[in-house]
């Protein structure tokens, strides 16, 4: 069974840019426009195998979304890439600290990115 | 006795390849000079705030399929794109109050691939799915040209030219760094 991912991203563009990397490689790709949109697919749908949120979105950000994730015990454990323009240690840190898996700087290499999601995904 | 003409202070920034840079001082012109190259100038008619960016999409590596090398080429525009769409947002725009100009995407020389001509599709392919509205474009063509942009007010020129534009270099091979934290590493080495 393919594994299946959220993608949380404000930018149409690269939300079907993610689709079309990962479906590519066997994952099957749900979609979420911002913090607030993932939240709701969550209480509607089944956990994924993992999910790959932007930081800067409108409504909810990356950091926003994980802190509220992290503090629902059915969400304690999913794997969550962030998959950001942002480069700065500061950002990165804070991500770690509320509970991010890994940190991917955009332009992201699918490959690598696939890479990834294998080795943290249950 | 009034001036006849209002001389307005102005501080001219480079907007080189693979720069992208927003401004909310009125005195800055945002300036490049295109080939290839594609240039998108965003405003936010509200804020009075805007900002230009200057990209290629990638060469394709040898094998990958689809139009202009797919997702190999589209991500460097797409990255291109998101830097100037996040600070315009940062800045306190929004999409639907963002008017987008593109500029560039010459064919300069006969005989090579025709990279103006994807790399103005991208462009405009993009903003459509981001709900971005194009208020005017001028891409295309064999000649260079040199863009003024005078970001607080949307005022933009748009010259061709004869100076041929800096070479284009191909941007640098991916990034797209995975840094995996903590725990995650522990699980990913099998322990």
């Amino acid at each position: 069974m393919s594994k299946t991912i959220l993608t949380v991203d404000d930018s149409p563009s690269m939300r079907m840019l993610l689709r079309s990397a990962l479906t590519e490689r066997g994952f099957q790709v749900h979609e979420a426009e911002d913090g607030m949109a993932a939240l709701e697919w969550l209480t509607k749908n089944e956990q994924p195998h993992l999910m790959i949120t932007d930081i800067n979105m409108p409504r909810m950000d990356g950091f926003g979304l994980i802190e509220a994730l992290r503090a629902k015990p059915q969400h304690r454990d999913m794997p969550i890439l962030v998959l950001t323009t942002e480069s700065s240690d500061q950002k990165k840190a804070r991500a770690r600290d509320a509970g991010a898996t890994g940190w991917i700087v955009k332009p992201f290499d699918p490959e690598k990115l696939a890479s990834a999601i294998r080795r943290v995904s249950h | 006795m009034q001036p006849l003409t209002t001389i307005r202070r102005e501080k001219r920034v480079n907007v080189g390849q693979g720069m992208s840079l927003v401004t909310a001082d009125p005195e800055h012109v945002l300036t490049t000079v295109l080939g290839s190259c594609v240039a998108c100038c965003l405003y936010d008619p509200r804020l009075q705030i805007g900002g230009m960016n200057h990209f290629l999409l990638a060469e394709p590596r040898a094998g990958l399929a689809g139009i202009g090398g797919g997702i190999e080429a589209e991500r460097y525009g797409l990255y291109a794109m998101e830097l100037l769409i996040n600070d315009m947002l940062k800045n306190g725009s929004s999409r639907p109050q963002m008017r987008a100009h593109l500029y560039g995407g010459a064919n300069l020389h006969d005989g090579m691939r025709a990279i103006g001509t994807a790399n103005a599709a991208f462009a405009q392919r993009f903003l459509e799915d981001d709900g971005i509205r194009l208020s005017y474009s001028h891409l295309g063509g064999s000649q260079a040209r040199r863009i003024d942009f005078r970001a607080t007010s949307g005022q933009v020129r748009c010259r061709v030219v004869d100076v041929p534009p800096v070479p284009v270099v191909a941007p640098a091979g991916s990034t797209g760094d995975v840094e995996l934290f903590g725990s995650a590493r522990t699980e990913a080495t099998g322990r």
